[in-house]
């Protein structure tokens, strides 16, 4: 008999067949409720050390997750900030004063709080309540002795079925012991699917309260997590099936690994390099061992915002060096700073935009802002001197912007000279991604080193689509014969002048898209790692 | 003790960053800081209290402190929910 299918959101992609492993953590229920009077000190004191021990957990299931900055690391920093919030401290203190135990009065101050929160209109901080529950738990928890969730102890590798997971716990799951998630509740947004998909465990979420009750009984469970189905106790013809999108997949991958370190060529012998996109030095080994063969845009925003002032040109030269030290020889291109005016920069006034991707960005603001973009020329050029850095300026729109930024950068190397720093040669091209930067390809190229078309904002500005409106997705279309126009002009124009064209959008790394580009006479490809085996491949199997 | 009216500027109301902020803010005062909304006060050195609030961009708020650099803590708060923040 075939296994009962539930159906859910596919949350995390990837599939997975194994054993059930139901993740029902107990009701907290103190068996102790009430202290004696000659007690209270001492109930107080572990209180106290419950809180530091819970804090100090938390931070490390923090620190392990990779990217900081990250949605998953933000949320378990506000639970750094709940555990050792100074008001829950002092109403568990004035319970346990008056005799109660503190697991007993956290558990109580927790709901009280959270009740605060669960009431409110707005859903994210409804949400947060679920947030303060997580954190007295652990506090009660950690008092009464519980330490592990029971995830923690998951000996077999296994299919988690669960009616939530709370943040504390996904991020303290046994990586290599979950094959997969399924959950009752949840969506693509919520905390166990960011989790899912940053660890790349397949999961799917919200299947609803009834249909994991019924799976609980489960032996086995197959997760789909691309298609955003569970089937449990598959019969033989449903575990083959799961197992051959398993070794397709498995297969695919090795196929892909043959292509991650060999310069990509096609048929007829025109070299394609294939780089990265950037958010972060930090990136940079990654990158390396997916293959990269440069950086085709490294994105400097991360440098200037959540901050309270504009970052030092020797904070930003630190970081240009580290990412041009890790790529030694090869090429790695950093575009200066590419923000709208409607966000608020220490030391630069903000103000409210109508149309902020119209509006005052990218070069436009640095050449009107030059305590911003001086200091992030001068990094950039003394840096050079340890690797192979080009400069990039985003949302260029006519020759003069260009020639303004070069004429700038100039005066810093001269300035620099002048104080005897160390510099290197610095390439500087423009980001292609107005339609007017494309229309003036043939001027722009007479004064440029190299042309880099950002196809996201071209093709949104061409086809006047916001890419972020969900009514015009069908609209959004990189592959729309005015956008292949406007990137052929910006090619036939570097052809001419002798300089190189990459692309750096997104569809550099869609496959469907790569051949199409490097017809129209696109030399380089840059994208996210992870996508740069399948575009060696798919270059190396062109004519 | 001092108290000022302050109508709330950033995006996301008191929550999550511009909370996190105003937290940091007021542990670097001797006063007592706090904040009220609709008659409900919050110590402003406790996030979930803050939170708690629930106060969103254009609500006003009430910032009050008392103790030695009262003058400069409000100030110093009234600054921050006054700005904006993306």
């Amino acid at each position: 008999m075939p296994g009962a299918r539930l159906e859910g959101v596919a949350a995390s992609e990837g599939v997975a067949v194994g054993p059930a492993f139901v993740h029902a953590p107990d009701e907290l229920e103190p068996q102790r409720t009430g202290i004696a009077e000659g007690e209270v000190e001492a109930e107080l004191e572990r209180f106290r050390g419950a809180i530091e021990a819970v804090v100090a957990q938390i931070s490390e299931a923090r620190d392990a997750l990779s990217e900081s900055g990250s949605e998953e690391a933000e949320i378990l920093d506000a639970h750094v900030e709940f555990a050792g919030d100074p008001e829950l401290h002092s109403e568990v203190e004035e319970r346990v004063r008056n005799l109660e135990s503190p697991e007993a009065a956290v558990l109580a101050v927790g709901e009280e709080f959270a009740g605060l929160f669960a009431g409110m209109e707005d859903e994210y901080m409804a949400a947060r309540a679920d947030d303060v529950r997580d954190v007295t738990s652990q506090i009660a928890a950690q008092l009464m002795g519980l330490r592990s969730s029971g995830l923690a102890g998951l000996a077999v590798p296994s299919v988690v079925l669960a009616r939530n997971l709370a943040p504390s716990e996904t991020a303290r799951m046994p990586r290599e012991m979950v094959l997969g998630l399924v959950t009752a509740e949840g969506s693509k947004t919520s905390h166990v699917s960011i989790m899912a998909r940053s660890m790349g465990i397949p999961a799917v979420v919200g299947v609803g309260a009834e249909a994991l009750e019924r799976a609980l009984g489960a032996g086995i469970v197959a997760v789909h997590g691309d298609d955003g189905y569970v089937v449990t106790d598959p019969d033989a013809d449903e575990v083959a099936f799961f197992e051959g999108e398993q070794a397709e997949a498995a297969t695919e991958r090795a196929a892909l690994e043959a292509y991650r370190h060999v310069e990509a060529r096609t048929h007829g012998g025109r070299r394609i390099e294939v780089a990265a996109n950037l958010g972060s030095p930090k990136e940079a080994a990654d990158a390396l061992s997916w293959g990269a063969e440069g950086v085709g845009l490294f994105r400097t925003e991360f440098l200037f915002m959540e901050r309270d002032e504009l970052p030092t040109e020797e904070e930003q030269y630190g970081v240009y060096r580290e990412v041009a030290e890790a790529f030694g020889e090869k090429p790695v291109i950093i575009r200066t700073i590419d923000v709208g005016g409607d966000k608020d920069l220490p030391g630069v006034s903000g103000h409210e935009e109508e149309n902020p991707f119209l509006g005052w960005r990218g070069i436009r603001m640095s050449l009107d802002v030059p305590d911003l973009f001086r200091p992030q020329l001068r990094a950039i050029l003394r840096a050079a001197a340890h690797g192979n850095l080009k400069v990039m300026f985003p949302m260029v729109s006519s020759v003069e912007e260009f020639v303004e930024a070069r004429c700038l950068l100039a005066e810093c190397r001269e300035e620099l000279e002048r104080e005897g720093a160390e510099t290197g040669p610095v390439e500087a091209g423009v980001m292609v991604e107005t339609p007017a930067a494309a229309l003036c390809a043939d001027e722009l190229a007479r004064e440029v080193d190299f042309f880099s078309i950002g196809t996201n904002d071209l093709t949104q500005y061409a086809l006047a689509v916001d890419r972020g409106n969900e009514k015009l997705e069908k609209l959004y279309r990189a592959d729309h014969p005015a956008v292949l126009k406007l990137i052929e002009m910006t090619c036939r124009a570097a052809e001419k002048a002798g300089i190189q064209t990459g692309v750096c959008g997104e569809a550099a790394g869609d496959p469907a898209l790569a051949p199409k580009l490097v017809a129209l006479g696109v030399t380089e490809l840059s994208m996210s790692p992870p996508a740069i085996p399948r575009a060696k491949k798919i270059i190396s199997e062109l004519p | 003790m001092v108290e000022r009216e302050v109508v709330v500027v950033p995006e996301a109301g008191l929550h999550a960053r511009p909370a996190k902020e105003i937290v940091k803010i007021a542990r670097s005062y001797k006063s007592d800081v706090t904040v009220a909304r609709n008659g409900r006060e919050a110590n402003a050195r406790s996030l979930m209290k803050l939170m708690a609030l629930g106060a969103k961009k254009g609500d006003s708020v009430l910032v009050r402190a008392t103790g030695e650099d009262e003058e400069a803590a409000v100030e110093a708060l009234v600054g921050l929910i006054s700005s904006e923040e993306d």
